[in-house]
């Protein structure tokens, strides 16, 4: 637990300082289209600090997939569940996605076929290695 | 490749094989030796009866409950007195790590299999299934295709 813990720690404080640096990019793009001009300091200092407690969560999380024990599918769900209340509630928080029903069904369906999309990609990839693993076994045997 | 012979009746009798790779012939080579030193099989016990169990008719060693399995060609389950890391130790090198607490005669593999849950299993000759763990996975994956 403890060797979980420091991986967890680890990951996420690798990824923490990527968060602002994804922030600048993103209002860089708002601005030069024009849809930024001016904006509150408090708010810019609320929005990296979340944004950067965000991005601790997210690479943090990801320290499920190192427990042998648990199955790759739940791994994935657990990362899922985290990923998902992680980037929900820093959007409402942050105020990125409307504060509705509709605004959260929204976000809901659009991180759940992108998270299946992914999935389906590893999935894919496994197969191909299996593929791969099993034709050097038969070769190895002829 | 050169073969050197070194007679010495004082010392302890060993072969050492120094190669740049496993194959074929070294598997041929500890074959041999652990024939002759008559350590190619191991004593396994089922409810009735015990026997020696020679190291090629067994397809994968398991713990269950706490205790060691040899599962053999037929698919039968032998009880084995020895603990798993022990006979890591003992059993030639195409014996390989597959999980926490399971080894396989890579020799006996039939296939690997993924299911949907990204989980992979190797399918011995006899039918009997055991997982693979992910780390133990990337390990076999060099080991095979390189």
């Amino acid at each position: 637990m403890k060797k979980l813990t420091v991986s967890f720690l680890k990951r996420g404080l690798m990824a923490a300082a990527g968060g602002p640096l994804i922030l600048a990019v993103i209002y860089a793009c708002l601005a030069a289209a024009g849809k930024v001009t001016a904006m509150d300091p408090l708010k810019v200092c609320t929005e990296i600090i979340t944004v950067t407690v965000m991005a601790f969560i997210a690479a943090g999380v990801g320290v499920v997939y190192s427990v042998e024990k648990l199955p790759m599918l739940h791994a994935t769900l657990i990362h899922a569940a985290a990923l998902y209340a992680d980037y929900l509630l820093i959007y409402l928080f942050n105020e990125w996605i409307p504060r509705s029903a509709r605004g959260i069904g929204v976000f809901t369906l659009i991180y759940v076929c992108g998270y299946a999309v992914i999935w389906l990609f590893v999935l894919f990839s496994i197969k191909m290695r299996i593929r791969r693993l099993n034709r050097c076994l038969k070769e190895e045997k002829a | 490749m050169k073969f050197r012979l070194i007679i010495d009746p004082t010392g302890e009798e060993e072969i050492i094989a120094r190669v740049q790779d496993r194959s074929a012939l070294t598997d041929q080579i500890e074959a041999l030796v652990l024939r002759h030193a008559g350590t190619d099989s191991i004593a396994a016990y089922t409810e009735d009866d015990t026997r020696m169990l020679p190291f090629a008719d067994i397809e994968c060693i398991t713990v269950i409950d706490g205790k060691t399995y040899a599962i053999d060609t037929h698919n039968q389950r032998y009880r084995l007195k020895r603990r798993l890391y022990e006979l890591e130790e003992e059993l030639p090198g195409c014996f390989i790590r597959i999980n926490k607490s399971a080894l396989a005669n890579e020799k006996r593999l039939e296939r690997f299999t993924a299911s949907f849950n990204g989980a992979v299993d190797a399918v011995f000759q006899c039918g009997y299934t055991e997982y693979v763990s992910r780390r133990c996975f990337a390990r076999i994956r060099r080991r095979f295709e390189k």
